[in-house]
């Protein structure tokens, strides 16, 4: 396939490690990586410490400005693919234009997961995924004096610790099924309380949020099933889910990632998924898996490239740093990286 | 397709006297151009004139849109709530490229919700005929059936098991998604056009079949489907674990079964995420539906999906159930894991299980909700393994002479759209062999039209949310809370502007036409065609075109219709005014040889 036309959804680890690994091994084809985000590849666990003002913006991009141009990779920022046509292997853009591919690559990571009953407040929460995630974080952040964060991810301690450095008053609903990708229990449970509230933040024994309104630009009133209180800003921490719903009714087998193969194939012909967007049956562990995390997402693009150019290389899952997340099994290197 | 402005050239076509440009026709190939270029329409079980009824809602003329509606699906605003949406599965709004299909569900409804009240329904009615038929059942098949055969001038009776005529409508759909007044109006507009109901009787056991098929001229069964299927597995008979139907049916009766906190669903339809939700409703926690396959080939609307989840409910696919584990009372389920194959000839794809993959999940109930069969009854005539009488689906017929069969009795479960079509198709065949005359016929009708004021804008107006009950807790603290509100007037103006009018038909005059491009310069998308010849299927339907961009080779420039989005900007550009429009829709005509 070597004068083929490669099309890869995604500009995360996953991505650029699956199109760098295409260059190095089929230096005649055609490589487009689509990102829907206007800014190159970046480590998007490293945005707490950005919006903390401890590390500058320009440091977390993963690699030079001119690394695309060298290896005559077309990277095509700002452009968000919305539908795949898998019965003429086109990919559709937001602005309606239609690119035709032979093979592949789906590495759309995660996206900030919001359960379905809170998502009619998506509006009034902040997540922190994304580089204009952290730029809105800065900008509201010098307007108000204290957050509150619900959920209970990795990237929430990570902010909370940085919001406490710059002198914010944090207050934290801790949702127990949502305390993602650590397995919770009680212990676990007594043990982030006691940590958080250590460092001064407010742990709400609140189970439920029942209202969130917008009061003005810094105020948002949050009613709980215990008490109604005021904050500045409502931060969702939910872990990731991956992106793939551009993809519902496109033919692709997608439980909670797209279903692929233990060599990242999809039901489709040189379509491949990688990172944390593709799902896996591992007899190891007995059950399907999605693996999180930055070294992770790397490997598997590495994988599925050289599985789309006639490689036969199965996906591994370590079962010492998989977790349960309700009823998907996830592998993650991302907590350990911390 | 047969051009409107043309002589009338075959022997099917025939020109409406009183408006001499309008044409009906019952040729094959014009069937075939409804079917690709109207797909809405055409994916209807009832052919509901989708286009006509959402331009009418942007008209404003909501009495109107209610009638479309009405005249051929019968219940425009129960159907507006729990339809199971085929049209939008076919909307060309969701083709790739074109963004999401247009709610023509949701604005159903709002027809329905904005229509004028008092307004009179209007039945095309025939003299009265002298002969009788019963009905056993008034489910939807049934009801339909008895609008029907009663407009057609046939005494119809009814006769209903339950304490209240509506059958899966009144029974099987949860108050939450459809309120009874609703229903009950829908219901009273069919019964009152001089229709007995006689409720309380189950045929076969209060009445004999034999004595009602002495009284009456012909005897139709719409019973429905009412019996439970089973898992098959073992501990299905613990304490604890219900039937998903029998619950809904309960809970519709006004019960209200202590289900406890952790409850599992196992299903994948309606009445699974039925259950899910009432289960919530109900003081459940922790509710999870388990599913065999993927999410993505569920079979309910992808509203029903997100409302479910919102509430809470989890979804679990790729679960295939072992067994239900317990002593007395269930306390789990063991599950394997499942993996997709390969496609099968249902067009859905084979679930296969992964060995050695079990799982155990607690439960404190377990709702079992994985379809439903008719129930065998004492009707004569030919019956499968389970006694279940059989009949032909073309013809309706048993093999009793005048007893015939419809709806999911006949069928198998089926959704309440296909219901209504099933029920009116069978009164049409009972009405032809008892008078062997032919009432109604479909046919395809063709009127000039004029490019309308539809945008190239609207295109991207996004789909309109239906806004609904907030927050949660305000939902599910009443099993009656009706959680879908309806669109808002504005909403509905918004959305009707987003279909397409398919109906419109465009198409160049080659005789006319000066090759200048200009329509193809302006053209949204690659719609309009530089074609050397195209091919013509059996039925005479163009079926493909031969494209060219050699000038030598043109033959023809062509309008797709099927990538049209009726933009018009070809008519307004067009220097020669080569480009016509005509409005080709599929409609139901009484046929005069039926006047008796």
């Amino acid at each position: 396939m070597s004068t083929e036309r490669f099309v890869i959804i995604g500009n995360g680890p996953a991505a650029n490690e699956a199109a760098t690994t295409l260059r190095q091994r089929a230096p005649q084809s055609g490589i487009t990586v689509f990102g829907k985000e206007t800014t190159r590849s970046y480590k998007p666990h490293l945005l707490p410490d950005v919006v903390a003002g401890r590390l500058d913006a320009e440091k977390i991009f993963a690699s030079p400005e001119d690394y695309y141009n060298e290896r005559d990779i077309q990277l095509r920022l700002g452009q968000k693919v919305v539908q795949v046509d898998f019965n003429k292997y086109q990919v559709i853009l937001e602005h309606r234009e239609v690119v035709s591919f032979d093979g592949l690559i789906i590495a759309t990571g995660g996206k900030p997961r919001i359960p379905e009953p809170l998502e009619v407040f998506e509006d009034v929460m902040m997540t922190l995924k994304t580089t204009e995630d952290a730029r809105l974080w800065i900008d509201r952040l010098a307007r108000v004096d204290s957050v509150l964060m619900i959920g209970g991810d990795l990237t929430s301690l990570s902010l909370t610790r940085a919001l406490i450095n710059i002198g914010k008053k944090v207050f934290f609903i801790i949702d127990a099924e949502s305390f993602w990708p650590l397995p919770f229990n009680e212990r676990l449970h007594q043990e982030i309380h006691a940590r958080l509230r250590e460092k001064g933040v407010d742990v709400s024994s609140s189970r439920k949020i029942k209202r969130l309104t917008q009061l003005s630009d810094c105020s948002i009133q949050v009613e709980t099933d215990c008490a109604d209180f005021e904050v500045g800003i409502v931060g969702a921490f939910f872990g990731l889910v991956p992106d793939v719903r551009f993809l519902a009714r496109s033919g692709l087998d997608i439980d909670r990632g797209i279903l692929v193969d233990e060599n990242l194939q999809t039901r489709f012909r040189n379509v491949f998924a990688a990172g944390d967007c593709a799902q896996v049956y591992n007899p190891v562990i007995r059950d399907y898996w999605v693996s999180i995390g930055y070294d992770n997402a790397r490997t598997l693009g590495r994988i599925a490239a050289l599985n789309m150019l006639g490689g036969m290389i199965a996906a591994q899952a370590s079962p010492e740093s998989i977790f349960s997340l309700n009823g998907v099994q996830v592998n993650t290197s991302w907590w350990m990286e911390f | 397709m047969t051009n409107a402005s043309a002589v009338d050239s075959g022997f099917t076509t025939i020109h409406d006297r009183a408006h001499p440009k309008v044409i009906f026709s019952t040729d094959p190939s014009d069937f075939d151009y409804m079917k690709v270029n109207v797909p809405c329409q055409s994916a209807c079980p009832a052919f509901t004139n989708v286009p006509a009824y959402i331009r009418d809602i942007y008209e404003k003329r909501y009495g109107h849109s209610y009638e479309l509606n009405r005249i051929v699906n019968l219940f425009p605003g129960t159907l507006g709530r729990i339809c199971s949406r085929p049209c939008e599965k076919k909307c060309r709004h969701g083709e790739p490229e074109l963004g999401q299909p247009v709610s023509i569900c949701h604005l159903k409804r709002a027809a329905s919700d904005f229509k004028e009240l008092g307004r009179p329904f209007l039945s095309q009615m025939f003299s009265a005929i002298g002969k009788s038929v019963c009905i056993v059942g008034s489910g939807p098949a049934g009801l339909a059936a008895a609008h029907d055969l009663n407009a057609i001038g046939f005494n119809i009776t009814i006769l209903e098991a339950f304490d209240e005529p509506g059958g899966m409508l009144r029974y099987g759909i949860p108050e939450f998604r459809l309120p009874r007044d609703v229903l009950k109006n829908e219901i009273e507009t069919i019964l009152k056009m001089g229709i007995t109901l006689k409720t309380g009787i189950r045929a076969g056991v209060d009445i004999a079949f034999e004595e009602i098929m002495t009284e009456y001229d012909a005897t139709l069964i719409a019973s429905g489907c009412y019996s439970s299927n089973r898992l098959g597995v073992s501990g299905e008979n613990l304490r604890g674990v219900y039937s998903g139907l029998d619950l809904v049916m309960d809970i519709s009766r006004g019960k209200t079964p202590d289900l406890g906190k952790k409850v599992i669903v196992i299903g994948a339809g309606f009445t699974a995420f039925d259950c899910a939700r009432s289960a919530l409703r109900l003081g459940a926690e922790d509710v999870t539906i388990f599913i065999r396959g993927v999410e993505e080939e569920l079979r309910v609307t992808e509203d029903e999906i997100l409302d479910a989840k919102r509430e809470g409910v989890k979804i679990r696919g790729l679960s295939l159930t072992q067994r239900i584990v317990g002593e007395d009372h269930v306390g789990a389920v063991e599950f394997l894991r499942s993996r997709t194959g390969e496609t099968g000839p249902n067009g859905r794809r084979r679930i296969h299980a992964i060995e050695g993959s079990e799982f155990l999940v607690e439960a404190d109930s377990v709702i079992v909700a994985v379809g439903q069969s008719a129930e065998p009854n004492s009707a004569p005539g030919a019956k499968d393994g389970n006694g279940v009488l059989i009949g032909d689906r073309n013809t309706f017929k048993s093999s009793t002479s005048n007893l015939y069969l419809t709806g999911d009795f006949l069928t198998g479960p089926s959704t309440v759209i296909e219901s209504v079509a099933s029920g009116r198709k069978a009164a049409e065949r009972i009405a032809q062999d008892l008078t062997g005359q032919k009432f109604r016929e479909w046919v395809v009708k063709m009127q000039e039209a004029v490019i309308t004021d539809r945008q190239r804008s609207w295109d991207f107006i996004p789909k309109q949310e239906m806004p609904s009950v907030m927050p949660i807790s305000n939902r599910i603290m009443d099993q009656k809370v009706e959680v879908e509100q309806g669109l808002t007037q504005d909403q509905a103006f918004e959305e009707a502007k987003r279909c397409y009018l398919c109906y419109l038909h465009y198409e160049i005059d080659i005789s006319k036409c000066i090759f200048c491009r200009y329509c193809i310069d302006n053209a949204p998308r690659d719609c309009i065609k530089l074609v050397s010849s195209v091919t013509l299927n059996d039925n005479g339907a163009i079926e493909s075109f031969w494209e060219t961009v050699d000038w030598q080779k043109v033959n023809a420039v062509v309008i797709d219709n099927s990538r049209c989005i009726r933009c018009g900007e070809c008519v307004r550009v067009c220097p020669v005014d080569c480009i016509s429009v005509t409005r080709v829709e599929l409609v139901e005509r009484n046929l005069l040889a039926g006047r008796l």
